[in-house]
């Protein structure tokens, strides 16, 4: 029987001002060797300052239309400890490059109990859907210099990645032609 | 993820389906956990999968070449793009697994040869040449494509899109900077160029898919906004860009029937051999063996890998709930 | 810099460059051949950085002697290469790989943290550069080496075989050029000896941590760098093909 591993989604945030974004998920067979996934697949190119990694399946996600028909979904493995959520959220259908953003912690005995609070606390905008990740289950890239240094500096250097270090192609193409009657060396 | 995909026997399928299209008429994104027509989902899936298996196999002609690039930077530019066609079949995968399809499922269909990929990888790569000449021409036609895919009205395909996109433009430029250099280059350079576009034109025009009267899922794909042009309408645009480029840099194009059309501003290109193309599709491509020998190879001989690091991932799970 | 002193630097860059430029081209052989997509695109990673390492090298030897990075690498004779034995050694299985980019890993951190104090600012500031992302690598590989330690029994069996091979040929890494006592008196680069030091200490830990045995009998133990295994012929044959195919050629 074949094993792709399980997937983790990941979070990835570009600088530290801005939230931990849902950019897509990897393969991968445990926490660490997730997040070191991640960084291989998300930060080939700049930016990045950090990254999270959290297992699929302990993700639990409802969106509007569910919440609104009263068909809200089980969550994950509920644990019944109080614990810590992180909370994320998507706030517009229009572009394509948004999807769900963190918005914030709080502290809940259960994923149905952290999204209700969710749902009373972060009210700034219209939620279209809500994930919310118990705390215990995301994995976090090391805040340290080093690490920043070590994970996602080094992507700015590889120039050769960017389309732009081909500008010579940028110019017209007839630059590139050979004038007539010139011989071949 | 998604749990909701409607079938036409559902009693207010209708209803939905009408609202369903109301938000892709207004430009909104359609999200995993989204209502959706089963039919949407199920035409998302064969086109996401087998774009992913064409990005996985798309590795295999140009990986060929990376220990034979001629120079320190091309070595480098060619990992990179080819790490980047796994990163794209990596972000294609995802985007079909929101639709509730694994990715043992889609490897299983690409490896028993059940499932399609881009009929372009099943060309062999002959010379150096060909690794420009893909660059230009086969990632040049796959741009427009992607481009267009990236307003598709499915989030996650769109998002993925959008990131390839961006990714893609450097493939395409390095290809065309390539081919344009040896086109200037000694003759043997350019000698070799100039087969390469021989031999990548008619298929690169061939890999936009059928012509519209023989493309039954296009008008469905457009009215769902997966699609948002058709294969001619793609193709035509691939031609005028490419075809005048390829003749400005002192090359040839191996269609005799070529013309500049003043009157529409479009290059008219002669008949395309779908015979050709269809035995490519069907499984009778030069390469068609090979290509899935490679892939099934590399499966079976990393599955003790994944077993290795699945057995350790779950005995550190069980000391961890041990302690 | 005296001409015996640069001569000794120019041998030592060349020395580096070409471990590194020879075992890229090992990793780039498994470019869409991994166990699994995101493990292709992490050895890719990896194969980039060591290729970029390469060309640091070369390029701190061209700003010395005027020489063409490509032209060393495309069109010097396996004989005129200064690579060590244990990076020509053939790709192997996953478990060969992993393992050797790990002791390769191990050394080159330990090599370029110390090399970031150089007296020679150009290597100082290179090594600085380039240690951060070996960093990462090192981080990866040891977690591989790990997982396959502490996998299943064939996983063990593969990676106890690979290191048994390696060993030996892994020692080579620590090997003094003939003049290379003369750069380390200018403190221009770091001694290998305490380099080894810190190699074994670390390497030893982490192999033990992963349920390995280190061989009781090193077995062969190349020392020269003149020398070369069989595989390099075909290596640089396969490598430098297109490169020779067209020697009028003056932009690739």
């Amino acid at each position: 029987m074949d094993t792709q591993w399980p997937r983790w989604e990941v979070f990835k945030q570009d600088t530290p001002a801005k939230p931990h974004q849902a950019v897509g998920s990897v393969h991968a067979a445990d926490p660490f060797h997730a997040l070191l996934t991640a960084r291989n697949v998300f930060a080939r190119r700049p930016q990045a300052v950090s990254m999270w990694v959290a297992p699929a399946s302990a993700i639990f996600s409802v969106t509007q239309e569910e919440l609104a028909e009263g068909q809200e979904p089980k969550p994950p493995a509920p644990d019944p400890r109080p614990s810590t959520f992180y909370v994320f959220r998507k706030t517009s259908h229009k572009r394509s490059m948004t999807f769900v953003d963190y918005v914030g912690e709080l502290e809940a005995a259960s994923p149905q109990q952290a999204l209700e609070l969710a749902r009373q606390r972060f009210t700034d905008a219209e939620a279209l859907a809500w994930w919310v990740v118990p705390a215990s289950s995301v994995t976090k890239s090391e805040n340290s210099p080093e690490t920043v240094e070590s994970w996602f500096a080094p992507a700015k250097d590889k120039t050769y990645k960017q389309q732009s270090y081909y500008g010579v192609v940028g110019s017209h193409v007839s630059k590139f032609k050979r004038p007539r009657g010139e011989d071949d060396e | 993820m998604p749990r909701k995909f409607g079938k036409p026997t559902d009693p207010d399928y209708e209803a939905r389906l009408a609202e369903f299209e109301a938000r892709i008429a207004r430009g909104e994104k359609i999200e995993p956990g989204d209502w959706m027509p089963e039919e949407y989902r199920r035409q998302l899936v064969r086109m996401i999968s087998q774009h992913a298996h064409s990005e996985v196999v798309g590795m295999l002609p140009e990986g060929a070449w990376i220990t034979r690039a001629p120079s320190l930077k091309r070595k480098m530019i060619l990992i990179a793009k080819v790490q980047d066609e796994a990163g794209h079949g990596q972000y294609l995968y995802h985007a079909a697994e929101t639709l509730g399809v694994t990715r043992e499922e889609m490897l299983e269909a690409l490896l028993s040869g059940k499932a399609k990929y881009s009929s372009i990888f099943n060309y062999p790569t002959l010379t150096w040449a060909d690794i420009g000449t893909i660059g230009w021409l086969v990632d040049g036609a796959a741009i427009k494509n992607q481009t267009m895919l990236a307003q598709c009205s499915y989030g996650p395909y769109s998002r993925a899109m959008v990131r390839i996109c961006a990714e893609e433009t450097f493939h395409h430029k390095q290809g065309k900077e390539m081919v344009i250099t040896y086109a200037k280059g000694t003759p043997k350079q350019r000698a070799m160029a100039q087969d390469a576009i021989n031999r990548w034109w008619w298929p690169a025009l061939m890999m936009l898919g059928p012509h519209d009267s023989d493309s039954p899922n296009t008008p469905t794909l457009v009215k769902w906004g997966v699609k948002t042009k058709t294969n001619d309408e793609v193709r035509q645009e691939f031609i005028n860009e490419h075809a005048p480029e390829i003749l400005e840099a002192g090359l040839t194009l191996p269609d005799p029937d070529l013309r500049y059309d003043e009157a529409t501003g479009n290059w008219v290109h002669g008949p395309i051999n779908w015979d050709e193309f269809w035995a490519v599709v069907n499984g009778n491509g030069p390469m068609n063996k090979e290509r899935l020998e490679a892939r099934r190879r590399a499966h079976a001989e990393g599955a003790w890998v994944r077993e290795a690091l699945a057995v350790y991932a779950a005995r550190k799970q069980q000391t961890a709930v041990a302690v | 810099m005296n001409e015996q002193v640069k001569q000794a630097l120019i041998a030592k860059l060349t020395a580096l460059a070409d471990d590194e430029l020879i075992l890229a081209h090992r990793d780039s052989e498994w470019t869409g051949h991994g166990p699994i997509l995101e493990e292709d695109i992490a050895l890719a990673n990896i194969a980039q950085d060591e290729l970029g390492h390469a060309t640091v090298w070369y390029g701190l030897r061209s700003a010395l002697d005027g020489s063409d990075p490509d032209r060393l690498a495309f069109f010097r004779d396996a004989g005129e290469f200064r690579n060590c034995e244990f990076v020509e050694l053939p790709r192997g299985d996953w478990a060969f790989t992993m393992l050797r980019q790990y002791l390769f890993d191990v050394y080159e951190a330990l090599w370029l943290s110390a090399a970031a104090r150089s007296t020679y600012s150009p290597l100082a500031e290179a090594a600085a550069k380039v240690v951060r992302e070996e960093r990462f690598h090192l981080q990866h590989t040891q977690a591989w080496v790990e997982r396959l330690g502490l996998g299943t029994e064939e996983s063990r069996r593969r990676i106890q075989a690979a290191l048994d091979e390696q060993w030996g040929y892994a020692q080579q890494l620590f090997v003094p050029l003939p003049d290379e006592a003369l750069l380390v008196a200018e403190g221009i680069v770091p001694d290998l000896a305490e380099v080894k030091e810190a190699w074994l200490e670390r390497t030893t830990e982490h192999l033990r941590k992963s349920g390995l045995e280190l061989p009781l009998q090193p077995g062969y133990q190349p020392a020269s760098r003149q020398m070369h295994t069989e595989h390099l012929w075909s290596l640089l044959a396969e490598m430098q093909s297109t490169a020779r195919w067209d020697a009028e050629a003056k932009v690739w």
